[in-house]
């Protein structure tokens, strides 16, 4: 990308969130509520001390592994909105290989991540294979499959899965060994961010170095002249939607071996869609979507806190995600109706 | 810039690609504001597009009466409508059966009811862009009496065109543009073609590389009954071959078969029938990949499209198709090759860019398909396709194009021309083959070729 390019793509960014901010003060008015009190309480929340911080991490990399999926398959021309589902079963899988394999925590986590990445993949990979196979729309596959992910953790999780010990609709406590180490004392944070940051790292590499990426970004930009290219298109989207869902599949992981320490219903408040959204504001691109998810992590976790000590909904802070996803896809179409009268 | 048509007149405005043609033509008809200066027309002015305004989905006679449509109460009154239009083809002398859907009919036809949709206006200017871009040779010269009769009723016609020979035959003035500007005015009847060219081109035209003599007889591409998927403008029934050492023409008006073709020989279309390259027959699973490998490059005809990724730099574009190949190191993609190879193609082509950074949808349509062609060219492939090599690019550009080619040619590629442009086929092609119908007609060979003979087979008269 040009110097020229990312500026604009900065300014565009810049006036969305100003354009949020605004919408989101007004909703505050509406609510009763000083929005610089309502602000400054979320950002307090999220950043206020280690704790607070080591929360808004947390979220961050909740929302950095769906994201780079998102990323990947968006590069490849796929839109992948099944990323919530990919992650429910990879927190499943994850949660249940967590709880049952005895082994030292350098097989036992590596062993659940897999898991995890496995289970979210082979979800991913069935919309994928339906695009390849088929050329069924992907939006449409992987939004059904979402809600059949839902049903079928649930199902697994009230029957063959469930916690013998405990309540119905959890599964049993993952083994300690399983359970990702801690990094900073006196916060929940754990190696899941340093994970989340090498996956950025990896899929900036692959989009970037290998000929895997040059061929996915070749099928997303220009389909036709891929295919005339020799590049086996249909593969490319088949794999594109397999490891899209396996990064997802490893945040749902990551949830429940860094956080839940178990697989239940609180697993996600919608991370798989929040993604969505910071790998658009990320421009698809690995750097600035680690940045957005850190943006996105700070609204997830002050959320709370400005609920508490401000007296703000914190569904304010959904309409706040909602209007910078709106902005920016405004400005999309307004570019493109701009470059079509030029 | 400034000129004047006059009532009664053909006008032709000429000029390479980017000269500004079309921009005049739509300041001219009104779709399009000048930042400066003013148009006056006496009267209305009607637009034919280069490319059919037409909705297929409607009628011819749904099409004509668009948004001017006769009503009866709410409803469009269909009888009037269809009665108007029937009237005004009679006319002007332009048969059509005005219940067709537009969708179905051949392109001249579509010409002639584009024509009529502007003609309902009775304008007093009629500004027609490449009217007869999709024209068989018969087919223009009727396209120009029809004109020449509107002329004589006192419509003013501004006609815009690159095709040399069409001017000079049927156009009252000649007004020639450069690079945004009027550079000669010109009479039909005290000009030739040799100097309008030098006018498009500002000096003299490029020369093209001279053929060698080659030993015929090698065949490398062999087609026998290639057939595609029936619809319109499908392959029926092509049979040809491509010796080493030879350009072999496909000439023929567009929707004869010719996108089929190009594209069965690149693998990605389903056909019956066979094709071998070298001797090795490549049934349709035979992938893209392998025949690359194997030394098939085909140039497509739509460069933005089918061959580059606007968005890419040109050296990520040089790299496309040998990217898993020359450019792949275990898995990765090898930049620093890539960028080596791009400047020996920004070299040997004189690609103007900025630096092999630039992407390639920025750049002009000539020096995109200078990548395009230098990809496909570099390592002397066994056989090339080169569908419309020199479509939409200026004069200098296409000249080295059709230069690579015969070099190409001079070097034992087996070069297969398929074009809409019938000079360039003539200016290039050792054989000549004419497709029509999905199937070849025709064929001509050396120097034996009469131009009238294979206009007449490429409009379907045997």
């Amino acid at each position: 990308m040009t110097l020229r390019a990312r500026l604009g793509s900065l300014r565009d960014l810049g006036l969305a969130v100003a354009i949020a901010l605004v919408v989101g003060s007004i909703a505050m008015l509406v609510a009763g509520v000083n929005p610089i009190v309502g602000f400054s309480s979320l950002l307090d929340g999220a950043l206020g001390n280690r704790s607070e911080l080591g929360e808004t991490l947390i979220q961050t990399s909740a929302l950095l592994f769906p994201a780079l999926g998102i990323a990947l398959a968006f590069r490849g021309g796929l839109f992948n909105i099944g990323a919530e589902g990919q992650l429910v079963l990879g927190g499943l899988a994850a949660g249940t290989i967590g709880a049952d394999l005895h082994a030292p925590a350098l097989v036992a986590i590596p062993a659940a991540l897999l898991a995890g990445a496995i289970a979210g993949g082979l979800w991913g990979s069935i919309a994928g294979f339906l695009r390849a196979r088929f050329g069924a729309n992907e939006v449409i596959a992987t939004l059904m499959l979402n809600v059949v992910a839902a049903l079928l953790a649930s199902y697994l999780v009230n029957n063959l899965l469930h916690d013998p010990a405990g309540q119905s609709s959890e599964t049993a406590l993952v083994l300690a060994n399983a359970q990702l180490p801690v990094i900073v004392p006196g916060t929940r944070l754990t190696i899941a961010i340093l994970l989340a940051l090498a996956a950025a790292a990896i899929v900036r590499y692959v989009l970037a170095e290998t000929i895997f990426g040059y061929e996915l970004r070749a099928t997303g930009e220009a389909p036709e002249a891929a295919l005339r290219a020799g590049i086996d298109v249909r593969r490319t989207a088949l794999l594109a939607m397999t490891w899209s869902g396996a990064l997802a599949g490893i945040g749902g992981a990551v949830i429940v071996l860094g956080v839940l320490h178990r697989f239940n219903g609180q697993l996600s408040p919608g991370y798989g869609f929040v993604a969505i959204a910071v790998a658009l504001v990320g421009r698809l691109d690995p750097l600035p979507i680690t940045l957005a998810a850190f943006a996105f992590g700070i609204l997830q976790s002050g959320a709370v806190s400005m609920q508490a000590e401000a007296g703000v909904p914190r569904e304010i802070v959904a309409v706040v995600e909602g209007v910078v996803i709106l902005a920016l896809a405004g400005q999309r179409f307004l570019g493109a109706r701009k470059s079509r009268v030029r | 810039m400034r000129f004047t048509v006059h009532a009664g007149e053909i006008h032709a405005l000429i000029g390479e690609n980017g000269a500004g043609k079309s921009t005049t033509a739509a300041i001219a008809a009104g779709t399009l504001a000048p930042d400066a200066g003013t148009v006056t027309a006496i009267g209305t002015v009607g637009l034919v597009h280069q490319h059919f305004a037409l909705i297929d989905r409607l009628t011819v006679w749904e099409n004509i009466v668009l948004s001017r449509e006769p009503r009866r109460g709410a409803r469009i009154d269909r009888d009037a409508a269809i009665a108007r239009v029937r009237a005004l083809a009679t006319e002007h002398g332009l048969a059509v059966d005005p219940l067709a859907l537009v969708g179905t009919l051949p392109v001249a036809v579509k010409q002639r009811v584009e024509l009529l949709r502007e003609l309902a206006r009775e304008p007093a200017v009629l500004v027609l862009d490449e009217p007869t871009a999709a024209l068989a040779p018969v087919e223009i010269d009727a396209f120009f009496v029809t004109l020449r009769a509107l002329a004589a009723r006192g419509t003013a016609m501004l006609v815009i065109t690159h095709k040399l020979r069409e001017v000079i035959d049927h156009a009252n003035g000649i007004t020639v543009m450069r690079r945004g500007a009027i550079v000669s005015r010109r009479e039909a009847a005290t000009t030739d073609a040799n100097e309008l060219a030098r006018d498009m081109v500002g000096g003299e035209l490029p020369a093209l590389a001279a053929r060698t003599a080659t030993v015929a007889g090698t065949c490398r591409i062999a087609i026998a009954n290639l057939a595609t998927e029936p619809g319109a403008g499908a392959l029926r029934d092509a049979t040809l071959h491509v010796d080493a050492g030879e350009i072999v023409g496909i000439a023929g008006i567009e929707g004869n078969g010719q996108t089929p073709l190009a594209d069965a020989l690149a693998g990605v279309i389903a056909y019956t029938g066979t094709i071998a390259l070298d001797g090795i027959a490549m049934p349709p699973s035979v992938t893209p990949a392998q025949r690359l490998a194997r030394g098939l490059r085909v140039i497509p005809q739509d460069r933005n499209r089918e061959a580059l990724v606007a968005s890419w730099s040109i050296a990520d574009n040089v790299a496309l198709g040998a990217h898993g190949s020359r450019f792949a190191r275990g898995g990765r993609y090898d930049r620093a090759a890539a960028r080596t190879a791009a400047s020996a193609i920004v070299r040997a082509y004189d690609v103007r860019s900025g630096s092999l950074d630039a992407r390639t949808g920025e750049l002009s349509g000539g020096n995109q398909q200078k990548i395009v062609v230098g990809r496909a060219l570099a390592g002397n492939p066994a056989a090339i396709v080169a569908y419309q090599p020199t479509r939409g690019i200026d004069v200098g550009a296409g000249a080295l194009v059709q230069s690579r080619l015969i070099e190409a040619r001079n070097a034992g590629s087996a070069v297969l021309l398929i074009s809409f442009e019938l000079d360039e086929i003539l200016a290039l092609a050792d054989r000549v083959l004419v497709l029509f119908g999905g199937r070849i007609v025709g064929a001509f060979a050396g120097t034996a070729i009469d131009r009238a003979t294979l206009g007449a087979l490429m409009a379907g008269a045997v």
